[in-house]
């Protein structure tokens, strides 16, 4: 049966026959019909940020967490605009977001309108599609198929962009068609002779290789291919390696677990990559952080590359086997068609790489230690959504990950002030679990006006800020690079404490290592949200460091002479 | 590992006649950028189609890895690369 809907009312109609529960987004001028239908559909639960970028990391965290759409709404023009960044990270991470923005009305296109921007021409090369709605009649087939393309295949954000007047036009509606129409879609990749001699051929060098290796990326994540790599590197005994957004996707204490390869990789992780005769990468576009200088990467190595977007095949690094599906799919006939084996000597060799290193940090407080009491304190099982800097590499080496999928970050695109908004995301898809947003004092800076969307719509995000006064990893590279000229990396900081209360937030310092198990204990068991700040060493470095475009090869592994904090 | 020497290649890309999908497309070869030397956009033949075909001098790999690219992008319904030289003549002409 049909009725008479405005645009607005079968927007948010469509979303709420997609399955969407969660929207995070920001109202304004030309997204104002859309905000006055929202009412009436109580299944849809709104979050009111402070600012679009954070709804856009919201929606990308909530998406990662939970492998479902994570929606965004804003306006014309400043709203739309400030979306940007985080379909962008999005777009890099391959989150499956569906952004809707406003758009002046339809006679206004054009003529420079108030808050008018093009909002498609800018998300263009961030988006794999994006909509620009000029008839009423389409909006519901544009949501179904805007839906379905950001999960499908390689997953990434869309945008939907609806002028104001389409929102208030009135129709008859009825239920929608599945794609919208003459939309073609890029073929997925599926069965057939060449996949399964591909197969062949990789189970072939995997069973002559002396110097295996699995490297394994955010692919498995998306595929949920957990299982399947765990059981291949266990039959074969290759020992693994996750990048920085596979972290998780196999159990960091597993005894074939390596750690993370690449620029802040350890040494034995990227001695071993550069020793190997035989990867196997799964679902890794082996990006230049991982690689460095791709002229000296594994240069013994034969590359066996599955991943389900046919262009990374060959993109970055030369392949002798190139497998195109889903990371699942293949691991999975991969497993069946490799014979039991073990790396023993391999291994060993590998440990022989192994380097200690005993670095003093100010009052004990070490970065181990503080990520030890947060994984003591929520009994290791928590998210955690980390910012981009020193201490997101140091999350990314240090903590236990056991469960899967426990580790999200801004990877591709280093997005600062990713992990406070991504994080109140990942609540909302994993509401019974813990929580931590773990941030430098740059970044949280960037987005700490998100504790009080937090607090306004309940959501208990414990919060971890590491304070040491810079920008770090910025006067690391100045350190090493830039013959120690700290040039705008001192950042000032406001009392974390006084501001967490000032939101209604329990807000911790620590400064020592004696304080750590009480203090995030307490933050921990916050039945809101709760922030701890710590006052960590002001010029630690993160090592080893490859330099920028340099060799696997060649690590700095202390400071240069004449720099001092190490 | 050595790359065989540039040659012409003529990719040939079946789309939806849809500026947004057409703007997509130029922003790919700016994007990925792409070493193109002609480019030119005509009606399919066929309701809601165009045909956008452009040069590249580039190793066969390369060619290969932009036809993937758009081979992946949204409104695009088919990519053909040819090695040709006549035939690359004869599509930019």
């Amino acid at each position: 049966m049909s009725e008479m809907l405005s645009g607005a009312e079968i927007l948010c109609r469509a979303l709420v026959d997609a399955g969407v529960e969660v929207i995070f987004g920001y109202p304004g001028g030309a997204i104002m019909p859309f905000y006055h239908a929202l009412p009436d559909h109580p299944r849809l639960r709104h979050i009111l940020v402070r600012h679009e970028q954070a709804a856009a990391h919201a929606a990308d965290g909530y998406a990662r967490a939970s492998g479902r759409v994570g929606v965004c709404v804003a306006t014309s023009g400043p709203g739309a605009t400030n979306l940007v960044t985080g379909l962008a990270a999005a777009h890099m991470d391959n989150s499956p977001v569906v952004a809707i923005t406003g758009q002046v009305s339809r006679p206004m296109i054009g003529r420079d309108a108030f808050q008018e921007t093009d909002i498609i021409g800018i998300t263009l090369p961030i988006t794999k599609k994006n909509y620009l709605v000029q008839d009423v009649t389409e909006l519901a087939e544009v949501v179904a198929d805007a839906m379905a393309v950001a999960v499908e295949g390689r997953p990434g954000p869309v945008l939907i962009d609806v002028p104001k007047d389409v929102q208030n036009q009135k129709i008859e509606y009825g239920a929608p068609r599945a794609r919208a129409r003459g939309q073609s879609r890029p073929q997925t990749p599926g069965a057939g002779p060449g996949l399964e001699d591909g197969v062949r051929k990789a189970a072939r060098l995997i069973a002559g290789a002396e110097r295996p290796l699995l490297m394994v990326g955010h692919g498995v994540i998306l595929a949920q291919a957990y299982a399947e790599v765990r059981a291949l590197a266990e039959k074969t005994g290759i020992p693994v390696i996750t990048t920085l957004l596979g972290i998780s996707a196999f159990p960091d204490g597993h005894p074939l677990h390596l750690g993370m390869p690449g620029m802040h990789g350890e040494v034995h992780v990227n001695r071993a990559i550069q020793h190997a005769d035989v990867i196997i990468g799964i679902g890794l576009r082996f990006d230049d952080r991982v690689t460095g200088n791709t002229a000296s990467f594994a240069p013994q190595a034969r590359i066996i590359h599955i991943d389900l977007d046919r262009a990374e095949i060959g993109k970055n690094v030369p392949v002798a086997v190139g497998i195109v599906g889903d990371a699942r799919d293949i691991t999975r006939r991969l497993l069946a068609a490799v014979e039991p084996r073990r790396c023993e000597r391999w291994l060993e060799h590998i440990r022989g790489f192994v380097r200690t290193r005993a670095e003093s940090y100010r009052g004990g407080l070490s970065p181990e230690a503080i990520l030890a009491s947060i994984y003591e304190a929520s009994h290791g099982d928590c998210t955690i959504v980390t910012d981009v800097g020193q201490h997101q590499m140091w999350v990314a080496k240090l903590y236990p990950y056991q469960h899967p999928n426990s580790h999200i970050t801004s990877g591709g695109l280093g997005a600062m002030g990713f992990a406070v908004p991504a994080a109140m995301g990942v609540h909302l898809a994993r509401p019974s679990g813990t929580v931590w947003a773990i941030s430098g004092d740059g970044g949280f800076q960037m987005n700490m006006a998100e504790m009080a969307t937090m607090v306004q719509e309940g959501l208990p995000v414990k919060m971890a800020v590491f304070n040491n006064g810079y920008l770090g990893m910025v006067r690391q590279w100045q350190q090493f690079f830039h013959e120690k000229r700290y040039s705008c990396t001192p950042i000032w900081s406001p009392d974390y404490v006084k501001l967490a209360e000032a939101y209604g937030i329990p807000g911790y310092r620590v400064g020592d290592a004696s304080e750590l198990a009480e203090t995030v204990g307490q933050a921990n068991t916050q039945p809101g949200p709760a922030l701890v700040e710590f006052m960590i060493e002001q010029e630690a470095n993160v090592f080893p460091m490859i330099p920028p475009g340099g060799s696997l090869s060649e690590p700095i592994e202390t400071a240069p002479a004449g720099a001092t904090g190490d | 590992m050595p790359s065989a020497p540039p040659s012409a290649h003529t990719v040939a890309v079946l789309l939806d006649d849809a500026l947004v999908t057409l703007n997509r497309a130029f922003g790919v070869l700016r994007t990925r950028n792409v070493p193109i030397e002609g480019l030119a956009l005509h009606p399919s033949g066929t309701a809601g189609e165009s045909r956008l075909t452009f040069v590249l001098r580039a190793d066969a790999a390369t060619a290969d890895r932009v036809a993937q690219q758009f081979h992946k992008m949204m409104g695009v319904r088919s990519v053909m690369v040819l090695a040709n030289e006549d035939s690359t003549t004869e599509a930019t002409r």
